[in-house]
């Protein structure tokens, strides 16, 4: 049990890491899917191609897509990109990498259909079956002799075994044999190409920019659990607000019932000391932040205007409107500092 | 047998620790519990054993029936097991009370709660659409019969017969037709290229809301996802309270009653000597447990008052602002005689 949740928080700690478990499921999902689905050729002239390439295209193009939707980075690049600056730049090489990286991981779903696809056959033999050179598989010599529309709708019904009626003129076996040897080969030669394109881009990419790549992976770290633990900390603050407010609220009740008759014996009792600390407890967690009002303007300005990315500096918040705040000890430990210099 | 019971207690309690961990961000539950009604849904499915009838008006009845039905009952399943829906219906529906309403966080809720609620009936849609068996047996009739050629030497009623059993194999008049089997498989293309549009349909709005959201009104939506956030923490935080408190209430209303029996016991005399003196019951303990910081609870101490409780929660729900002093919204003091209650006669009013 221990382990499990050791290996789900490591999962969990980096987005980048769960994404990868996410995309590894993904691409066994892929070829589950295309195992599971039916092929089914529609035999007609003019649908075969359509339907082919349909299959070819469309669930890669789906799988691409959700693998974004999926990335909880999505939002998160489209946040970072469209903020107004406030008091810290914006930096394009982080946008960039986190977008490459998505999509590198995005794609690997879909190349794992297309490969399966061209590697199992059927898609390329509905496709391109109106294509076979009758000459040279079969009687050559009927084909002048057939007018081109009779001709194609035979030929579209070599995927059909059940149906197919044009064995006088090619025999079915030899069409589907040399059909699915060319998708199998454009099947590996794809497979290859994209290992190898792999390859390439990821050995080669340390001789460029390596600085520059090390910084871009750390900011894009960084935001990704800047805005974990924000949310995190909004949720704990939600959750000790509402704690307060509902002992508030009973409070009040009991406020009132000991106004109203003589019996206050149960609840004048002074606070206990353990009794006050949990209060503290709990009203530390809201760190000063009491309203609906100030939470909102909280939440307006961590968009409008994030913090800086330098610690240690007790900068001017009264510009937004925090004049609530008291002084904090650490602007001493600032003094200390610059001192020692 | 005292290390299997220790061994017993320890995976009890990272059961429970693993269970809190899931509970204490309410949206990964809710998209667990999506995810799983998705699961649920594919097993449907599988094993669910399709029956055309085969019969020309029924047909088109039976396979919309089955392709719709079934998403309308998701749907409300996934509306009824979300929590989320009955806290964004009490919330639309509550007075105002101290607390103004904001239309906003109602249709964020609202607009997270379909969502989620959506999931399950498009997979069986679409998984529907890409079997195929449905929109064949919907759809079987309303074939134009020029499209195939062997139709040529029929009469239209003849040709409509045939084509009301096409999504039956095993029938005697369609058995090994190549007719029927061009039919079908025409009306299985049609239907899965309709399934990977929807769903490439589906996808391709999903990924631009999720892209283009940051676009829009930012900081309003943050503001959203927090207050929504908190209505559900504070409406699951009042639940527990609640529930301490009938505990506690009906500690102290048992003890009460095994008090009062004694000293009912004692004055009539009954006691036949065999309850020493000694042996008394703890009176009512009036600060239970002193540390446990919970004297906010024990002054709602009977039934009017918790009735009176639980209305003024609903009726003016406590303004935002924890700074602000109580007197300016406590709830109205006129009735207050009606409800003051004796202590000693905790249990009697009590209907348990």
């Amino acid at each position: 049990m221990d382990k499990f949740r050791m290996i789900f928080q490591f999962l969990q700690s980096n987005q980048e890491s769960f994404m990868n478990g996410i995309c590894g499921i993904m691409a066994l999902a892929s070829a589950q899917i295309y195992s599971a689905f039916d092929f089914n050729c529609p035999c007609l002239p003019g649908y075969n191609v359509a339907y082919s390439m349909g299959i070819l295209l469309t669930p890669p193009l789906v799988l691409f897509l959700l693998g974004l939707v999926m990335n909880n980075n999505i939002s998160m690049l489209a946040e970072e990109w469209k903020r107004p600056a406030g008091r810290r730049a914006k930096d394009p090489a982080v946008l960039r990498y986190m977008f490459c990286s998505m999509a590198q991981r995005a794609l690997i779903a879909p190349v794992v259909w297309v490969a399966v696809t061209l590697l199992d056959g059927k898609c390329f033999l509905c496709a391109f079956c109106t294509a076979v050179p009758v000459a040279t598989l079969g009687n050559g010599s009927l084909v002048p002799g057939l007018p081109a529309a009779e001709l194609a709708r035979l030929l579209a019904r070599v995927p059909c075994p059940e149906i197919y009626d044009g064995n006088w003129l090619l025999a079915r076996e030899v069409a589907v044999r040399y059909l699915r040897c060319i998708s199998q080969a454009l099947g590996w030669s794809f497979v290859l190409l994209t290992t190898l394109l792999a390859f390439v881009v990821r050995s080669v990419r340390p001789c460029f920019t390596q600085a520059a790549f090390l910084k871009s992976k750390y900011w894009s770290h960084y935001i990704d659990i800047e805005r974990k633990l924000f949310d995190e900390t909004c949720t704990e603050h939600a959750k000790a607000f509402a704690k307060v407010c509902i002992q508030q609220f009973f409070e009040a009740m009991n406020h009132d019932l000991e106004l109203g008759h003589t019996h206050g014996v149960l609840a004048t009792a002074a606070a206990t000391p353990v009794e006050a600390d949990r209060t503290e407890e709990e009203r530390e967690k809201l760190r000063g932040i009491t309203d609906q009002g100030t939470m909102n303007k909280l939440l307006t300005s961590w968009h409008k205007c994030k913090p800086p990315l330098r610690l240690g500096q007790e900068a001017p918040l009264m510009g937004n409107g925090w004049a609530g705040i008291e002084p904090r000890p650490p602007r001493k430990e600032v003094a200390t500092y610059f001192s020692k210099v | 047998m005292k290390q299997r019971s220790t061994q017993a207690a320890a995976v009890m309690d990272r059961f429970r620790m693993l269970f809190q961990n899931l509970q204490s961000s309410s949206e990964s539950v809710m998209n667990g519990i999506c995810l799983l009604l998705a699961a649920v849904t594919v097993k449907m499915y599988s094993s669910f054993d399709f029956n055309c009838p085969c019969l020309a008006r029924y047909n088109a009845l039976y396979g919309l029936g089955l392709l719709l039905t079934p998403s309308l009952a998701l749907f409300l399943c996934g509306l009824l097991v979300n929590r989320q829906s009955v806290v964004m219906v009490e919330e639309w529906r509550r007075p105002a009370g101290h607390r103004k309403k904001d239309l906003g966080i109602i249709r964020y809720m609202c607009s997270s709660v379909l969502q989620r609620a959506l999931a399950a009936p498009m997979v069986w849609i679409l998984l529907a659409l890409l079997d195929g068996k449905c929109f064949v047996c919907a759809f079987s009739n309303s074939v134009d019969p020029e499209k195939f050629l062997d139709f040529a030497n029929m009469t239209p009623s003849q040709v409509q017969l045939f084509l009301a059993k096409v999504p039956c194999k095993e029938d005697e008049m369609v058995k090994d037709s190549p007719a029927r089997k061009a039919v079908s498989r025409y009306l299985r293309c049609l239907s899965q290229a309709i399934g990977w549009s929807i769903t490439l349909l589906l996808i391709v709005v999903a990924f631009l809301a999720r892209c283009l959201r940051p676009c829009f009104d930012q900081t309003v939506f943050l503001q959203r996802r927090y207050w929504s956030n908190y209505v559900d923490l504070e409406q699951k935080l009042f639940d527990e309270t609640c529930c301490e408190h009938a505990r506690d209430f009906a500690h102290r209303c048992v003890l009460h009653f095994f008090a009062s029996m004694q000293s009912e016991l004692r004055a009539l005399g009954l006691h036949r000597g065999g309850i020493p003196e000694s042996q008394e019951l703890p009176e009512p303990p009036e600060d239970l447990d002193g540390g446990s910081g919970k004297a906010h609870l024990r002054a709602i101490s009977s039934r009017e008052q918790v009735d009176h409780l639980l209305s003024t929660w609903y009726s003016s729900k406590p303004p935002l602002d924890l700074a602000a002093s109580p007197k300016l919204w406590r709830p109205g003091l006129n009735h207050r005689a009606s409800i003051a209650a004796p202590g000693t006669k905790l249990c009697h009013q009590v209907d348990v």
